[in-house]
């Protein structure tokens, strides 16, 4: 039925133009700023619609890219697909050959109809250990890394071949780096988050998962963890995925934000609250010490302070410097 | 005011409306009406100031609309809302005053439609959680083990394959709670204690976020010796071993005997804080020249970190009413397969057999 209904004329006409105005709806309430998609099933859907593995993967590049245009729609910014897994070279050798081959072939659309990527000004970014990619691949994507540089409106974050533990890896690898470099080199949390892959994206708000499988298969990792993303796990396979299961899980989204005030729902009794909460409240404490600190201390102690401010301000440039 | 009668008819003609100077310009013909510009001026003349601001912008564009001027624009707006960017250019050149009215009017209906989709989700929300707490209730009462390992092995037997290493999320409650405090936190864990030691895995963690629990490692001890008597009877009691990599603490019972059930109490420290000293020592090593960069691969971190805080686990069980990691070792999560039960907010041997069947019926392919 509908696949009877979408051919009729002005059919996608009608969806662009009903995505933009729930765009419009939605951009009203919470959003997330980065979202993550695990796209997951392409294969079982190729096997039991019985088509070939090769029309399986195109199908589901074309689901990614009407859920992509939704996303940009309702104002996300962010979005971090997984394309490949480094464990996928483990497949057989003709089907990671197809998929390089569809990469490759769909990358260089996108570097030759240029305009589609400027209409939507997407900056298309590839993370991940791309050592391992085939040179001419590489070659391709750099390419489109390259042309998209300067949209400014959404970022795609393409994961081509990654893992979250070769992330994590690289990450500490890049610090030793840093740290044999400079004497006084800090390392703490923000330092790993800031030679993640994902150091340009905001904090992760939202994962989905397709395919009815509860695992987070090795990605992104040490950011979903964290209390303020919600992972939503859904039983449809990637290809079957549509903007309308993308629309409810952000009206959800939206709604427990809205709510609740925190991304996965109402929380249980003793369940740590979202460190939004406690990022508010340190900023008021900050605050009200500074007073204090400003009624109690002589001229002395004021100076005191604007020298510490003065420190604080030199880290931080070095810390721009850094990123 | 020292400016001269001149001066004034000056001034007051750039500062007065169109729309005076429109009902003025008929009235002009009679020879009596001519004055009354000038008595309009009077009454214009103290607000001099204020007109300059006005005529930049107004404050709030909202004062000069009616209902019918916004239906106008409505109208215009959703004309080329259908007809797309061709006739949206003829008509910005006419409407550039009213735009933002248009984009104010939008906002807010934009908003109200949110606002009832959100009312009706919360409707839709409570239903669900009616009929989910209902269900567990149902679970609760069919799945319960009574204190007899027997149950527990049957309910297990039926299931082709069982995790080796389970890892489950706990909160801590306020003394206030039903079941809370710290109490009822070492109720819980040795409650899952005893059904995974009859459900034959081999490691539990406990995670909990603050890590309470480790202060209370005697008494957590004897309430789960205490349970397990309970479970087992008094003449076999399973050896446990209890160990928090953290504060490095191992407590065993029995030593001289096989340990049937690891019991690992995890908090947020050995999350992200135990990488990140992880990558200090690695780091210092490398400074003294006794590692290379290029020999931190990812068994190397694996190896380390399973030494720092234990083994992947296979099955991990959320006992809270969403999908909420809180912080979790994000390196020991890769494949472990994730079990909640929506809406629910006890730990109950029925979420905990469900997460097993669940874990059952999963298929893991690395990959592939």
């Amino acid at each position: 039925m509908a696949q009877w209904i979408s051919t009729f004329p002005g059919y996608n006409w009608l969806l662009t133009k009903v995505k933009k105005s729930f765009g419009a709806v939605v951009r009203e309430g919470p959003i997330p700023r980065h979202v993550g998609i695990i796209m997951d099933g392409n294969r079982r859907y190729a096997r039991t619609h019985n088509i070939e593995l090769k029309e399986g993967h195109s199908l589901g590049f074309e689901s990614m890219a009407s859920v992509l245009e939704l996303l940009y729609e309702c104002g996300v910014e962010h979005a971090t697909v997984y394309a490949f897994s480094i464990e996928n070279f483990k497949r057989s050798s003709y089907e990671v050959k197809w998929l390089m081959d569809l990469a490759k072939s769909k990358f260089k659309q996108v570097t030759q109809h240029g305009e589609l990527c400027e209409e939507y000004g997407v900056r298309i970014r590839i993370l991940g250990n791309t050592a391992l990619l085939p040179p001419d691949v590489r070659k391709v994507l750099n390419e489109t890394e390259q042309i998209t540089k300067n949209n400014k409106r959404a970022t795609l974050n393409v994961c081509f071949p990654y893992t979250s533990r070769d992330e994590i890896t690289h990450s500490i690898k890049c610090i030793v780096n840093e740290s044999i470099k400079q004497n006084d080199f800090i390392i703490d949390q923000s330092t790993i988050d800031k030679f993640l892959y994902t150091r340009d994206s905001p904090p992760l708000d939202l994962m989905i998962r397709t395919s009815g499988t509860y695992r987070l298969s090795d990605f992104l990792l040490w950011q979903v963890v964290s209390s303020d993303c919600a992972v939503v796990m859904v039983e449809t396979l990637w290809p079957e995925f549509t903007p309308y299961h993308m629309a409810k899980i952000l009206l959800n989204w939206g709604f427990n934000k809205y709510w609740y005030g925190s991304p996965q729902g109402y929380r249980a009794r003793g369940q740590p609250l979202p460190r939004q909460y406690f990022e508010n409240e340190d900023e008021d404490e900050g605050e009200d010490e500074d007073i204090e600190d400003q009624e109690s201390s002589d001229r002395d102690l004021d100076s005191l302070i604007n020298d510490e401010d003065d420190t604080m301000t030199s880290q931080d440039s070095s810390d721009k410097e850094q990123k | 005011m020292s400016i001269g009668n001149t001066d004034e008819t000056v001034a007051t003609d750039a500062i007065v409306p169109d729309s005076i100077t429109a009902t003025a310009l008929p009235a002009n013909g009679d020879g009596l009406v001519s004055r009354k510009p000038t008595a309009r001026v009077q009454v214009v003349k103290p607000l001099e100031v204020s007109t300059d601001t006005a005529q930049k912008h107004p404050p709030n564009s909202l004062r000069n609309t009616g209902i019918v001027s916004v239906f106008f624009w409505l109208v215009d707006e959703l004309r080329r809302f259908i007809g797309g960017g061709s006739s949206s250019a003829a008509n910005d050149s006419k409407s550039t005053g009213s735009t933002s009215t248009i984009n104010l009017f939008i906002t807010y209906f934009n908003h109200a439609i949110l606002l009832i989709i959100f009312f009706i989700i919360s409707i839709y929300k409570n239903y669900l959680y009616v009929r989910r707490r209902i269900h567990l209730k149902f679970l609760n009462l069919t799945y319960f083990p009574n204190k007899s390992p027997h149950i527990i092995r049957d309910d297990v037997n039926k299931l082709s394959r069982i995790p080796k290493r389970v890892s489950c999320i706990v909160n801590f409650k306020d003394e206030e709670e039903e079941n809370g405090g710290i109490d009822g936190l070492i109720n819980d864990i040795s409650e899952l204690t005893a059904w995974s030691v009859s459900a034959g895995i081999q490691e539990l963690s406990i995670y909990e976020y603050n890590g309470v629990i480790n202060d209370y490692y005697l008494e957590l001890n004897r309430y789960i010796n205490k349970n397990l008597k309970n479970y087992f009877g008094t003449e076999y009691v399973p050896n446990i071993s209890i160990k928090s990599p953290h504060s490095s603490k191992v407590l065993v019972n029995k030593p001289e005997k096989p340990i049937d059930l690891y019991v690992n109490l995890l908090s947020k420290v050995d999350g992200k804080p135990t990488i990140v000293e992880l990558t200090k020592t690695i780091s210092e090593l490398a400074i003294n020249r006794e590692l290379s960069v290029k020999d931190i691969t990812i068994d190397l971190i694996n190896d380390e970190l399973v030494e720092l805080v234990g083994s992947e686990p296979d099955l991990m069980i959320i006992f809270n009413p969403n999908l909420d990691l809180q912080d979790y070792p994000p390196w020991h999560i890769r494949l472990t397969e994730l079990y909640w039960e929506p809406d629910n907010k006890d730990i109950t041997y029925a979420v905990f057999i469900r997460a097993l069947q669940n874990y059952a019926k999963a298929k893991v392919n690395v990959g592939k």
